[in-house]
């Protein structure tokens, strides 16, 4: 390693403390994500079908059910993390929007009940069905928060890794929620209106997902030392690890022809990149934790 | 100073803030270093070179205080031709008498005084002869002049390795800061005081400022850092098994064969000891009350008589050797606190019956079923006869009393809190069991059980326990006329004719008015910076002892900004800031020949406790190892006396017993290295109070030894790891802390290491370890007989001990050289052991501080 | 200059110390932590534990110098640093060594990023301007912990709350100074209103470098000089680069840029949405 002149540290020890945050919280982030990016693309679904149109709705109807089950599990691994959960509800006591978790819990709390309420309502007749329709589109403007919010989560926070990265944090998580929702629908639903969805909604959440990949490592290693988990040791293995699913989910994408292995592969693939991306982030923002450093040598170089 | 009087220490960092020079003398980098100007690295045992050093380029560059020093020292004195330095035989001053293995004093007297207390008790211990231009060869001056020519800066580097520039610079900013507009103050602690010359260290820090004319002015003198919270009450009231209240000297058997005897013995003829015996006629007035008449000398005989030495390490080796059965242990854990805790526990295993009073179970109540002998098996608890009794004991903010500090000053502390289930304070303790004895003799007509039954013990009691008052007992100490019970106003009232009662004459004074004066609590901001009026200070409420020093011959301040106190002409008194600690009489005052007591002080006698009233730059008297400071090399030591042949202390103590056994006293090829121990500011002494306390616990988890970078490279040893540490004593792991604040010395052309060891840990308590004391040996300073626990050699190496032996009870560790006794003493200078030794000398005080 | 004050003065000074002592009118209230006053008797550390009663943090050997508390956490709201380092003070003749000592605590920031952090607003900013955890509030979500830039709060394994220094809320509610402030015997911590100690901090910066300790600064007390923070409750007077004593040479709230990352979000939400509504027709296509 190439340091400063000066290296000050205390003993070697960290400056910051660690997130306290269990892998739930990467789940969640998978979870919430997919989630969210379905919800939007059940919305649009919405959108495009005019009336009768069945296939369409069917396909939107399996996004509303992914954003559902998405949103709900993911919330189940939030409350499941807080120190206190029976006090999960005082994220709720106040509006903060200096603090991202409190407005992801926002997010959250639009974004799963108007889901719930279109997944119910969807292709009632009547006035519920307008209002289900009316909450699908709901859904579908939250989705597409809940699917991006969490990267504005971790990058307002002193970890350096992440706080050099704020510019790319938000799209790599969005971009990495469409290339997992896709997949969850690769997967799990088999129609030519699925295929034809999810051959562009996928491919290019998983085209953008390797690009702001990108960007994140060269944001992150502006200062060398900041980026160092990204490039080194275990966690570097999940970056890279997360990076290799997801273009392997690509490839497997773009693939011609409709066998149903190839879709389900990529798919796959494409869920696994992207909750890969995930415990990556996590982990290597503790690594960036432990080293002050990084901090240090942030900071000095103005890029704090 | 801030590793262990850090509340203390508040004031020096406020001088600092205010431009004074710290200047800190250690072997090791402390926290006191830290902040300190300079910090002079020194090898363990020779401050008495260094110190030397320091009065050597005093004299050689006329630095001293002239004026002071001609009027208020003994400098001018002339000194019995037949005294012979140091100097002249290789270490010994003359007069050594072989017979007895001591020294006969009085070849250190004044011109003209025989000084045998015996033959002529009325004879003033004060120069016939002086001469105030200093110039006479055997004036104390010129004496002292010689004596430490030799202390040069070579000689110190050599000595101490200590560069000669540090020794300068330190020289230099005493003198550039002494004077008639600054002085310097001396803070030492155990530091100086835990070795077998401890004594003489202060007497030659008492040299350097008389000659500075830094005592009795403010900002002056020589502050002894006391220990546990009133330690210094303790010797004041003492605890200590030489001395009655107000440093009285406890009677000696065959000596003092009757009251007037031991008043003759001890009244002085001149100065204000010459009050004595109105101090012990009140005494015994207050314990034995109405018994007490002229008649039968007011019940002396019910004090006991020391038949010898019964200091702390002589009554546990009497213990081991079976000639003690009981023991009491009260606010002490001896196992852990005092060196060879091995011998110890032997003695206490050999006892019939031990009392401990404690918060918790320490090493001390718990030696027969947790102790390494026991743990290694080969002590067994079924076979230790002892019977232990374990009294909870109530802590300082669960009773009233009085702490006495450092600076001599009484601080009454309230009752915060009943103590918790049996916990009883001491004055609860020792008032129920005197009660208990007197009904267990109440109708016993044998005249040795008088003292039982004549005994005062009549406090009040009060409260759901019936604790006694402890006000009642400070009125007692505080003295009151016989007739009405009314309390004194000072020890100036106290009477020898049995009129008076005081339990202890230097507090007098402390209920004056029938007012507690320990409890004042005025805050120093609405009184003068002296601050007289908080609480109460021995004697008299002076917080400045000897001030009369800080004003000139003729009473004037020697300078404005060190005004104190001075004679007011126009009233005819003496004033200041503080109360004056003098005679009434105006400064012209010369006594009559023929004057005695305090009345032969004269007006330019500021130290009226001395019988000539000066400060003694030589001791005619009252030491049992030289009248002036040697340098002497620790017991075990790693290097030969640089300066002369006889190598340590010729009067040291020592117990040379199979459980005691010593090293060659210097270059013992087995123990290269030198040991020191100490104190952390986390921790308390042997640990009761602190290693059973989470806070303090987690702040200094384990015990440790230091040692620097140099050493760690020559022995393997790794920062953070364990270490084996050996003595012919015993064998202790700890762990490694490596840091520069240990740094190696070049010592007569070698480098030398040096280890420095907390003294905290045992095997108890939350937080446990080996504790040093285990490797130390029985080895005593003469005068006071404390314990030498700051320089011995050993030896270390990476790794923890073995789980089976350690020497005193499992043979021995290391292979036994012949001992080369001979190497510390001349030829001729050979003592015999130690224990018992002879009373010549009148107040020893015990040394832990 | 000091050295020449009289005693006079010197109980002046007291007197003023002293009346500060009580003096709690609602205003800024800070520490100014003078690290040259400092003598590492980590009195401030235990008086902080027995009047918060917060239990010990593990009884470890580190190794490290004379520190074994080690850092800043959920049970040790003050925590002094032992920095050995192989260069001498400017003003101390001790061979090529010192030996700082720094009683580290809660920076009371200007702008806080573990209040600004808080989700359930658990966190709040007292009258005193101190920030304080309520801890009926905190739900241990654990976000505040990452987002101080110091490393201070944390969350307790056993009752799964965050926690860090309060300030003594409830003792300054009473009248009387932080305990850490109390015990400490030298005054290293001076406690009190932010404007006075800010100028005490600056005349004692004068004072050390006249006496030549020319390495003598402050860090923390200049909103200017500390944007990141806009200054600190909790300032320091400092002999070596912060990083020695483990503290950011410039922290920042990091909700100070969160704009950044919103915008990012914004667009890229934008553009999910478009790519949705975008794939969606596509598929209409046949
Ligand atoms: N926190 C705390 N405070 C305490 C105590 C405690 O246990 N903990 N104990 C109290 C008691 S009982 C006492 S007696 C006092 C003792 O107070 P101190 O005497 O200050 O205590 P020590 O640490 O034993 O010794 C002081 C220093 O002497 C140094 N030293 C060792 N040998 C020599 C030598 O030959 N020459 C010189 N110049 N220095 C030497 C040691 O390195 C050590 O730094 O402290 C009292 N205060
Ligand atoms: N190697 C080495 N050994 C040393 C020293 C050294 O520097 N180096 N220093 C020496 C010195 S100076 C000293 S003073 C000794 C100290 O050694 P000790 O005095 O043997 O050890 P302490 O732990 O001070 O013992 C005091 C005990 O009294 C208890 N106690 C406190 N208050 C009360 C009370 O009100 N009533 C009762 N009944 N008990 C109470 C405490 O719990 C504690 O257990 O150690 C000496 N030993
Ligand atoms: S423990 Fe007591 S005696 Fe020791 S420094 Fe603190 S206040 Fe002073
Ligand atoms: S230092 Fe950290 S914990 Fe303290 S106020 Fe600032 S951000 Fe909050
Ligand atoms: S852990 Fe508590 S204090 Fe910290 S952010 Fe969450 S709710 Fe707020
Ligand atoms: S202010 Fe109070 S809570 Fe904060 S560190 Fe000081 S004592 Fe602890
Ligand atoms: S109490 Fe004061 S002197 Fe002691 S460590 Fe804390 S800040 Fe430093
Ligand atoms: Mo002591």
């Amino acid at each position: 390693m190439s340091e400063p002149p000066n290296d000050l540290t205390y003993y070697n020890r960290p400056l910051l403390k660690e997130s306290v945050w269990s892998i739930d919280i990467p789940l969640y982030y998978f979870l919430g994500g997919s989630a969210g990016a379905a919800m939007t693309l059940a919305a649009a679904l919405q959108l495009a079908s005019e009336k009768g149109q069945s296939d369409l709705r069917r396909v939107s109807a399996v996004c509303h059910w992914t954003g559902i089950v998405g949103s709900t599990l993911g919330a189940v691994f939030l409350v499941h993390d807080l120190g206190r959960p029976e006090r999960f509800l005082y994220m709720m006591r106040v509006f903060r929007p200096t603090s991202p978790m409190n407005m992801g819990v926002w997010i959250l709390s639009g974004a799963a009940p108007a889901s719930i309420a279109a997944g119910l309502l969807a292709n009632r007749r009547g006035i519920l069905g307008a209002v289900g329709e009316a909450c699908g589109y709901v859904a579908g403007v939250f989705g597409a928060a809940l699917a991006g919010y969490t990267g504005v989560l971790v990058s307002t926070t002193a970890i350096p890794v992440w706080q050099a990265a704020r510019r790319w944090m938000p799209v790599l998580f969005l971009a990495s929620s469409a290339s997992s929702a896709a997949g969850l629908i690769e997967t799990f639903a088999e129609s030519e209106a699925a295929r034809k969805v999810t051959r562009v909604f996928g491919t290019a959440g998983r085209v953008a997902e390797l690009a702001a990949a990108h960007q994140v490592e060269r944001a992150a290693s502006a200062v060398p030392r900041v980026g160092q988990p990204l490039r080194e040791g275990a966690t570097s293995i999940l970056w890279r690890g997360a990076t290799l699913l997801t273009a392997a989910s690509l490839a497997a994408s773009l693939l011609p022809g409709k066998s149903r292995t190839r879709r389900v592969a990529a798919g796959v693939l494409a869920m696994a990149g992207s909750l890969c991306l995930r415990l990556a982030v996590h982990y290597v923002g503790d690594a960036s934790a432990r080293d002050a450093r990084a901090s240090f040598q942030q900071q000095r170089a103005g890029e704090a | 100073m801030a590793e262990c009087h850090p509340v203390g220490f508040r004031w020096v960092m406020k001088a600092k803030e205010r431009g004074a020079t710290i200047i800190h003398i250690d072997p090791r980098f402390t926290r006191t270093s830290a902040v300190a100007d300079v910090h002079v690295p020194i090898r363990a045992g020779s401050d008495i070179a260094f110190l030397g050093g320091v009065i050597r380029y005093i004299i050689e560059n006329e630095r001293y205080f002239k004026e002071y020093v001609v009027n208020y020292t003994n400098a001018a004195a002339i000194v019995n031709e037949r005294f012979e330095d140091s100097e002249l035989h290789d270490g010994i001053f003359g007069g050594w008498d072989a017979e007895k293995g001591e020294y006969d004093a009085k070849q250190w007297m004044y011109e003209g005084v025989d000084g045998d207390p015996h033959k002529h008790p009325r004879e003033p211990i004060r120069a016939k002869e002086s001469d105030p231009t200093l110039q006479n060869p055997r004036c104390v001056f010129q004496i002292l002049k010689h004596h430490f020519a030799r202390y040069t800066p070579e000689m110190v580097e050599e000595t101490c390795g200590v560069p000669a520039r540090l020794l300068l610079k330190v020289a230099e900013e005493l003198c550039r800061n002494s004077g008639r507009e600054r002085t310097s103050a001396f803070c030492y602690a155990v530091g100086w005081t835990q070795h077998t010359t401890g004594v003489q260290y202060i007497r030659t820090a008492c040299i350097i400022q008389a000659l500075l004319g830094n005592m009795g002015r403010p900002g002056g003198g020589i502050l002894a850092l006391r220990g546990h919270a009133s330690i210094q009450g303790s010797t004041d009231i003492p605890t200590l098994y030489n001395l009655l209240p107000g440093y009285l000297p406890m009677p000696r058997a065959k000596v003092d064969h009757d009251f007037k005897t031991y008043n003759d013995l001890n009244v002085s003829p001149t100065g204000w000891w010459g009050e004595f015996r109105k101090y012990s006629v009140s005494l015994l007035k207050a314990w034995y009350g109405d018994a007490a008449t002229a008649e039968n000398d007011y019940c002396f005989r019910y004090l006991p008589a020391m038949t010898s030495d019964h200091s702390h390490m002589n009554t546990v080796a009497d213990m081991a050797d079976g000639k003690v059965k009981g023991y009491f242990v009260m606010g002490e854990n001896p196992v852990v606190g005092t060196v060879n805790g091995a011998l110890h526990r032997e003695g206490l295993r050999a006892l019939e019956w031990l009392v401990v009073r404690d918060f918790q179970l320490i090493e001390t109540a718990e030696f027969w079923r947790d102790a390494p002998e026991i743990h290694r098996g080969e002590i067994r608890p079924q076979d230790i006869g002892t019977e232990v009794f374990f009294f909870p004991a109530a802590t300082h903010t669960e009773k009233d009393g009085t702490f006495t500090n450092t600076q001599r000053l009484l601080q009454w502390h309230h009752k915060a809190v009943e103590p918790p289930g049996d916990c009883r304070s001491e004055l609860d303790f020792i008032f129920k069991l005197g009660q208990r004895l007197k009904k267990l003799y109440a109708d016993s007509p044998d005249p040795k059980d008088r003292p039982i039954l004549d005994m005062t013990w009549d406090y009040s009691v009060h409260g759901p326990t019936n604790d006694p008052d402890a006000e009642a007992v400070l009125r007692e100490i505080n003295g009151y006329t016989v007739a009405d019970g009314k309390v004194v106003d000072g020890f100036t009232s106290l009477k020898d004719d049995g009129s008076t009662a005081c339990g202890c004459w230097i507090y007098s004074g402390c209920f004056k008015d029938g007012v507690n004066q320990t409890m004042r609590r005025k805050p120093h901001w609405e009184q003068n910076w002296v601050a007289s009026e908080w609480a109460w200070a021995w004697p008299h409420n002076r917080r400045t002892l000897y001030n009369r020093a800080s004003a000139d011959p003729e009473g004037k301040p020697w300078s404005e900004r060190k005004a104190y106190v001075w004679w007011d002409e126009a009233e005819q008194k003496w004033t200041g800031h503080d109360d004056p600690d003098f005679i009434t009489k105006p400064p012209s005052y010369r006594p009559p020949a023929d004057a005695r007591g305090k009345d032969a002080i004269s007006g330019i006698d500021p130290f009226l406790l001395q019988s000539d009233g000066k400060a003694w730059l030589f001791a005619p008297n009252g030491l049992k190892d030289g009248p002036l400071p040697v340098h002497y090399e620790p017991q075990e030591s790693l290097v030969e006396n640089s300066l002369h042949g006889q190598q340590c202390n010729p009067l040291r103590m020592e117990w040379r017993r199979k459980d005691n056994p010593y090293h060659q006293p210097y270059h013992d090829p087995r123990f290269p290295y030198s040991l020191t121990t100490y104190r952390l500011t986390e921790h308390h002494t042997a640990g009761g109070m602190s290693r059973w306390l989470s806070w303090l616990s987690e702040l200094q988890p384990e015990a440790f030894c230091e040692v620097s970078p140099e050493l760690a490279q020559e022995t393997g040893l790794q920062n953070g790891g364990w270490a084996t540490i050996r003595s012919a004593r015993g064998e202790i792991e700890s762990r490694v802390l490596v840091t520069n604040r240990m740094r190696p010395l070049r010592v007569r052309g070698r480098e030398i290491h040096q280890i420095g060891m907390p003294y905290h840990w045992s095997n108890k308590g939350i937080v446990t370890g080996d504790c040093p004391n285990e490797l130390f040996p029985f080895v005593a300073d003469p005068n006071v007989s404390i314990m030498e626990t700051k320089a011995i050699s050993v030896s270390i190496e990476p790794g923890r001990r073995s789980r089976e032996r350690r020497f005193i009870t499992s043979g021995p560790l290391v292979e036994q050289l012949p001992e080369h006794a001979e190497e510390r003493d001349l030829p001729g200078t050979h003592r015999k052991h130690t224990t018992g030794h002879t009373h010549e000398t009148e107040s020893a005080k015990e040394g832990n501080t | 200059m000091s050295a020449t004050l009289t005693a006079g003065e010197v109980v002046e000074l007291e007197k003023r110390t002293a009346r500060e002592d009580t003096q709690n009118r609602a205003s800024r209230k800070g520490f100014f932590t003078d690290t040259t006053l400092c003598i590492g008797c980590k009195a401030c550390e235990v008086a902080c534990k027995q009047w918060n009663q917060l239990p010990d943090d593990g009884l470890l050997f580190s190794g490290l110098s004379y520190d074994n508390t080690l850092e800043l956490g959920a049970s040790t709201w003050r925590h002094v640093a032992f920095i050995e380092r192989p260069v001498a003070l400017s003003t101390q003749d001790a061979g090529a060594f010192s030996w700082l000592f720094n009683s580290d605590v809660c920076k009371h920031c200007a702008r806080a990023g573990c209040l600004e952090s808080c989700p359930t607003g658990a966190i709040i900013r007292t009258e005193f301007d101190s920030v304080f955890v309520q801890p009926d509030i905190c739900n241990g979500c654990g976000y505040c912990v990452m987002s101080c830039p110091f490393g201070v709060i944390d969350r307790r394994e056993d009752d799964g709350r965050a926690w860090k220094c309060t300030l003594c809320y409830d003792r300054l509610k009473a009248d009387m100074q932080p305990a850490c402030a109390k015990a400490c015997p030298t005054d290293s911590i001076k406690f009190g209103d932010l404007e006075e100690l800010r100028e005490t901090a600056r005349t004692r910066v004068e004072q050390l470098h006249e006496k030549g300790m020319q390495e003598a600064y402050l860090y923390g007390d200049d909103p200017n000089r500390q944007p990141g923070t806009e200054g600190l409750n909790a300032f320091f007077l400092l002999v070596e680069k912060p990083e020695a004593y483990n503290l950011p040479p410039d922290p920042i709230a990091p909700a100070k840029h969160a704009g950044e990352s919103w915008k990012s979000l914004a667009f890229g939400a934008a553009g999910l949405i478009a790519l949705a509504i975008g794939s969606a027709f596509a598929s209409t296509r046949r």
